[in-house]
């Protein structure tokens, strides 16, 4: 029988460095933005020169980039994009990420760069997928209502490869049918400017009882979709996206390491009946989120896919406590610090591959080598050396 | 300038037809996000509108996951003979409906499509069949005016109706009250948002999932005439959720018969023109990050430690490495700028070296008022 083609874990990649920790964690792509174009204003996203050495630095370990132009964009927008399209070409970008059929056509008449049809289309069936194939997309990112049974159908009938999310936060309308934003404060959620209003809570009054009630109606749970990884398999999917550009290195590593790790794993015995898979959900449970649903990838996506109540961002309990900046006999293991951890605190090292590694912070040094008994964030301290731990490596702990 | 609108009831259609319209757009529950026609009622609407000389537009604007696109492909067919033109907005209707219908196209390109090149594009996917497309109430008179001038085929805009802020495919009021009793499928609500000063946002649920609007309708009937001036085909007038409909004082507006003060006055919602003068929403977008934390010129690395009186701890990201002898400038995150010069080098072992490599930690003396952040570039004599 013929193996099954895995999918790529396509990750979010909302700077230079995040790209590099997604790469490193096992993402077999990544999706980043330039300064314009993209969908997420207020991430870092990428300079040219830093969408140049990410591109070098992903194509050197395997790895693809996707660069998104997702935005519905304005006249005024579009008539500066030739210049970027033919950056992204000589870059050698791997594809670009369109909305916009404006788009799809300036990037189609300058250059030969794969253009993937984004989410924010809301591409919901066959027609639709053989619509943008029509005009030269040989990529959809689905819309997050679709199912994997019906993206399976999708991919077959249209005959053109599908990308769908896996993880992350979710729009609760359409993508790209919300414009709230727009018209409550004059920023275009389309253009970047999303302002979250379906996060918020309301007072919801009832037309004809006008009873009220308050409720975070709007806010949708975060997807997670591990336990139906064999279905996407299955149905054929190309890529699993992994949402996230605004979110931490912690959780571009995490999502990254778990979601690969477990490909991995089906490669290797060709079912997902681990023991690791409890250890998996338990990873994914380690970055901040909200509580967890599969939306709509079996079934459509019901009343519990509500997320009715308020962001708690402290709630997690682990934190990212830094990043292994470089690790040897001599240095011994030089940590850059986010967020404070104190002398005999319990730290876990996530090393590319494998399980973490327990970290008692024994002995704590600042750079000059003086002991310290408590680490303070925006510094750089010295832990005692261990083997198996090297640089760029994630450094998390769990909150008291 | 032509009208185009709504008729639910046979009301609805005498007052199109007493206002002068030639044509009416009908919806169906099932095919349309806020139809409310059933299978006989929207056979005897269409017959009594063909009766009275108009034409019918059938409207199939839902988006669809596969499952409920094959249900309402089928169901049309038998639905062509009462209709004369098919109005979509999901890409996938419009493509069945540009290959496997003979009807005329409306397409609806409200959401999104800001940009000629792309209205264009759906102007020659259509070909022949599309006879009319449906501008975004985004667009600013300036650029209503090159498109109406420059697409091959006629354009619509909202002239008064509700402005749609959201569309969920998923049920978010019903959850709210289980024991609630629906009554024509429909439950509504006014919203109010924590966060905004705005009262009172209509919410509808139906069976297409959950809709909210904005506070104020849209209106622009009061530019009719500039709207014609730029070449603009078709006004839609939208009075669906309104107890009672406006269509008739709207047309007299229209046609300069009335005042609109007096109009507005009467109107039982605020009105608004949206961004007809112009749309500026993008002009908030530089105050969102901070533009001095991003790499300029031949870059060199960050500042990831200052400890005073000691060092600053830098993470070289250059391949070309940082040595001494390098001049180089530091960006404060607050815009300031230092430039100095490398005399003494130590890495991360805290030996005194003459260089250290890409995605190494170099040390070099500090500098007051450089903080963590602080990004370093090569100056112009260093490269």
């Amino acid at each position: 029988m013929k193996a099954p083609i895995l999918p790529e874990i396509l990750a979010p990649a909302g700077s230079l460095e995040k790209l590099k920790v997604a790469v490193l964690y096992g993402a077999s792509a990544v999706y980043a933005g330039g300064q314009k174009f993209g969908l997420r204003t207020a991430a870092d996203n990428f300079t040219l020169d830093e969408l140049r050495e990410g591109v070098s630095f992903a194509h050197e370990r395997n790895a693809q980039v996707y660069v998104v132009l997702n935005s519905f964009l304005h006249d005024k927008d579009l008539a500066e994009l030739p210049d970027f399209v033919r950056f992204l070409e000589e870059i050698k970008a791997d594809a670009v990420i369109v909305s916009d059929l404006g788009v799809v056509r300036t990037v189609r008449a300058l250059s030969k760069i794969p253009v993937h049809v984004s989410t924010q289309a809301s591409t919901l069936n066959v027609e639709a997928a053989k619509f943008w194939k029509s005009m030269g997309a040989t990529r959809i990112v689905l819309g997050r209502e679709v199912s994997i049974a019906d993206a399976g159908k999708i991919r077959r009938e249209a005959d053109i490869e599908i990308e769908m999310f896996i993880h992350g936060s979710m729009c609760m309308a359409y993508s790209g049918n919300c414009v709230i934003s727009n018209f409550t404060q004059g920023r275009d959620s389309n253009r970047g400017g999303c302002a979250h209003s379906c996060r918020f809570e309301y007072s919801l009054e009832d037309i004809n009882t006008k009873e009220k009630k308050s409720a975070f109606f709007m806010s949708s749970k975060d997807l997670q979709g591990l336990r139906l990884l064999k279905d996407f398999i299955d149905a054929g999917i190309d890529s699993l996206k992994i949402e996230g550009r605004m979110k931490s290195h912690l959780y571009a590593g995490t999502m990254s390491k778990v979601y690969s790790e477990a490909l991995r794993y089906y490669e290797a015995h060709g079912d997902f009946l681990s023991d690791d898979l409890i250890r998996w959900e338990q990873e994914l449970s380690k970055v901040s989120h909200r509580a967890y649903t599969e939306a709509s990838l079996s079934e459509p996506a019901g009343a519990d896919s509500i997320f009715n109540e308020r962001e708690d961002h402290n709630k997690n309990e682990w934190k990212m406590v830094g990043t292994v900046i470089n690790a040897s006999p001599e240095s011994g293991t030089v940590i850059e610090v986010r967020n404070a951890f104190n002398q005999g605190d319990e730290l876990e090292v996530i090393p590319f591959r494998g399980e973490p590694i327990i970290v008692r912070a024994t002995e704590i040094m600042d750079l000059n080598r003086r002991p310290l008994p408590r680490t303070k964030p925006t510094t750089i301290v010295r832990l005692p050396f261990i083997p198996g731990i090297g640089a760029s490596q994630l450094v998390r702990q769990k909150s008291v | 300038m032509n009208l185009t609108g709504f008729a639910n009831h046979q009301h609805d259609l005498s007052l199109l037809k007493d206002s002068g319209f030639t044509e009416v757009i009908v919806g169906m529950r099932e095919f349309s996000r806020f139809g409310r026609l059933e299978h006989d009622t929207f056979l005897k609407l269409s017959s009594d509108a063909k009766a009275l000389g108009m034409r019918v537009i059938f409207e199939w604007d839902i988006l669809m996951t596969e499952e409920n696109f094959d249900v309402c492909a089928s169901k049309i067919h038998s639905y062509m003979d009462h209709f004369d033109v098919l109005r979509v907005q999901d890409p996938g209707a419009f493509h069945w409906a540009v290959h496997r219908c003979d009807k005329p196209i409306h397409f609806i390109a409200e959401s999104g499509n800001h940009n000629l090149e792309a209205l264009k594009g759906w102007c020659e996917a259509g070909g022949n069949k599309l006879e009319r497309i449906v501008l975004s109430i985004e667009l600013a008179r300036d650029t209503l005016k090159e498109y109406c001038t420059k697409l091959p085929v006629p354009c619509e805009l909202l002239g008064l109706g509700r402005i749609l802020l959201f569309y969920s495919p998923r049920s978010l009021l019903a959850p709210l009250s289980p024991e609630k009793i629906v009554v024509n499928e429909e439950i509504e609500a006014l919203g109010e948002s924590e966060e905004s000063p705005h009262k009172g946002f209509p919410v509808l649920e139906n069976r297409h999932g959950t809709f909210m609007f904005h506070i104020k309708e849209f209106c622009l009937v009061e530019y009719a005439s500039d709207l014609a001036s730029i070449g603009l085909s078709w006004l839609r007038i939208d009075q669906r959720f309104n107890e009672r409909n406006f269509t008739p004082e709207a047309v007299k507006i229209v046609k300069r018969e009335a005042m609109f003060e007096n109009f507005k006055a009467e109107y039982p919602q605020e009105l608004m023109r949206g961004f007809y003068h112009v749309n500026k929403s993008d002009v908030l977008f530089p105050k969102l990050k901070n533009f001095r934390l991003q790499r300029q010129g031949d870059f060199i690395g960050e500042v990831l430690e200052a400890e005073k009186a000691s060092h600053l701890a830098i993470l070289v990201k250059n391949p070309k490495g940082f040595k001494v002898g390098d001049k180089f400038q530091i960006i404060h995150p607050k815009g300031e700028i230092f430039e100095g010069e490398v005399h003494s080098l130590r890495d991360v072992n805290l030996v005194e070296v003459s260089v250290v490599p890409q995605g190494e930690l170099a040390l070099i003396p500090f500098i007051n008022g450089v903080w963590v952040k602080s990004q370093l570039f090569f100056r112009e004599s260093s490269k």
